[in-house]
């Protein structure tokens, strides 16, 4: 199944939000890229969160309360490794488990997996005590059929375990989960996110609100502790994150990019260097901030009631420069609205016309106090030093909206896209 | 002779009450697509930290939607829910919950 949508239509959607927003236009004209055409390449899968390619275009995917799979080139699906009561996997662990935002998240390929045949997940696990998120290597065999070898190479990220009293307030919240390698420097880069637990992105002591950059095993990059403050943790790389659920790495520079949930205001795209200070921290009597619900006072200074989003951000910055004045400043900041940013990818390729190096990011959509939902991609033209934005054009997706959980490219170039629907799209210039 | 007339106004009256109370499942799938598709679903199976709807009876979910429209807490997702709530007429819960109790299962 393919269609077309034309660009026209987008112009009217744009215009349109932008006419909601009331806010400067945040999005331009999108005439300078290609026209698109989509194929539903996977259906009725069970919130799918992430997919990762082998060199052939074999597609491994997770589905957050299923398990790990991967469609052959022929569109044949094999199913792997299953999670605690799922049937019809090839192997399946007991321990492995979701609740709310968390699950099987992300999904990763060695980048030597020719010679090794290794594979990442991250997942939560019960073998702890308490239930942590767990980063597992896996060796995929030959007929692409099942996993083995398990070894868990992180195994106390932190995880939410009980609910508590904020918005998306279940166990499982601000789950992080993605994971990628960086082709730059060939290291494991994982990120995560605060558990509503306001002690966790300025601790040094905890993977929560982080991201962390690990070889194979699981070790830290070397270079990780000569940037952080002393005692942190060896494998943390950037911290002070509220809940981050996409990398991606520049293309020329190879410096990671990362989308960041915003609390209510301000989705980030944020450039990481490494021992840098996102600048999240939401702990209650600091900052000129009194007691807040359950000690986090990241929804404050009303968190189940609309207001102004300029307002909240005056009163719980995302990034606190008054507090951590060199924290990293957030390349952008989708017009200071909070609107579930969930993955990001650069785009490259000619085939992609004027968006070829451009960062492609999507949007869940949330409709809050008076944001609109936000269901999208935009493309993000980046300035000549990466540090900000030129333009933003929204990709006239043929999709239609969705809640866009995870964008990766398939190495020919195509746009995978992930929907909570349960789709897998592939989208491809004309 | 009032008493036929007086029946049959009983019965126009009863026929008209029965229909202002029937619910409109077609309002109720509009506001479903407009309102609460993009978080529970199309199929009102859930996603992500979004419950399902699924199976629920129309009396569920009208007690629910009641519960959230009053500004009752129920669940970790309040906050999200009471605004949404907040300005459902009677009819618009009772459409609701009959189009998600009749068509999701």
């Amino acid at each position: 199944m393919s269609e077309k949508r034309s660009i026209q239509s987008l112009g009217a959607t744009i215009a349109a939000s932008a006419l909601i927003l009331g806010a400067p236009i945040a999005a331009h004209s999108a005439s300078d890229g290609p026209e698109l055409k989509h194929t539903t390449v996977l259906s009725d899968l069970e919130n799918p969160w992430d997919m990762a390619f082998l060199s052939d275009g074999a597609m491994l995917f997770t589905e957050k309360c299923k398990g790990l799979s991967i469609r052959l080139p022929n569109g044949n699906v094999n199913h792997l490794l299953g999670m605690n009561g799922t049937e019809g996997y090839a192997s399946t662990a007991d321990d492995l488990v979701c609740a709310g935002q968390a699950g099987m998240n992300g999904v990763a390929v060695d980048p030597d997996f020719a010679e090794n045949r290794t594979i990442y997940v991250y997942s939560a696990s019960t073998i702890s005590d308490l239930r942590t998120n767990r980063v597992l290597r896996l060796k995929l065999n030959e007929e692409l059929t099942d996993v083995s070898g398990r070894t868990d190479i992180v195994k106390d990220i932190p995880y939410k375990q009980e609910a508590t009293d904020h918005p998306f307030g279940d166990s499982g919240a601000h789950n992080g989960g993605r994971i990628r390698f960086n082709p730059d420097d060939g290291y494991l880069y994982v990120t995560t996110g605060d558990n509503h637990n306001s002690q966790l992105p300025q601790s040094g002591g905890s993977l929560g609100g982080k991201v962390l950059r690990i070889d194979a095993d699981g070790k830290g990059a070397p270079d990780n502790a000569d940037a952080t403050p002393e005692g942190f943790d060896p494998r943390i790389y950037t911290y002070g994150h509220r809940n981050v659920q996409g990398i991606t790495f520049h293309p020329e520079t190879g410096q990671p990019y990362v989308t960041e949930h915003g609390p209510w205001h301000s989705d980030e795209v944020n450039a990481l260097v490494a021992g840098g200070n996102s600048g999240w921290d939401p702990r209650p009597n600091m900052a000129g901030r009194g007691d807040c619900p359950d000690n986090y006072c990241g929804y404050m200074p009303n968190q189940n009631e609309g207001m102004d989003p300029d307002e909240r951000r005056k009163f719980m910055p995302i990034t606190d420069t008054a507090t951590y004045p060199d924290a990293m400043k957030p390349v952008w900041g989708n017009n200071g609205l909070s609107q579930g940013i969930s993955s990001g990818v650069f785009l490259t390729g000619e085939q992609w016309g004027d968006w070829n190096g451009q960062l492609a990011v999507s949007f869940l959509g949330i409709g809050f106090g008076g944001t609109p939902v936000g269901q999208r991609i935009n493309l993000l033209d980046l300035s000549e030093d990466g540090a900000s934005v030129r333009n933003v054009v929204e990709m006239p997706v043929p999709t239609g909206a969705m809640r866009y959980r995870s964008l990766v490219q398939a190495p020919n170039g195509d746009l995978y896209a992930a929907v909570d629907e349960g789709q897998i799209y592939r989208i491809q210039p004309q | 002779m009032k008493t036929p007339i007086l029946w049959a106004v009983a019965a126009v009256l009863a026929i008209g009450m029965s229909h202002a109370q029937a619910a409109d499942e077609s309002a109720g799938e509009t506001l479903y697509s407009s309102n609460c598709a993009q978080c529970h679903g199309p199929k009102a199976k859930g996603m992500a930290s979004f419950p399902s709807l699924a199976g629920r009876d129309a009396e569920y979910l009208s007690s629910r939607l009641e519960q959230y429209r009053a500004g009752e807490k129920v669940g970790a997702n309040s906050g999200l829910m009471i605004p949404n709530a907040k300005n459902l007429s009677d009819d618009d819960i009772a459409n609701l919950a009959a189009y998600i109790s009749s068509n999701f299962q």
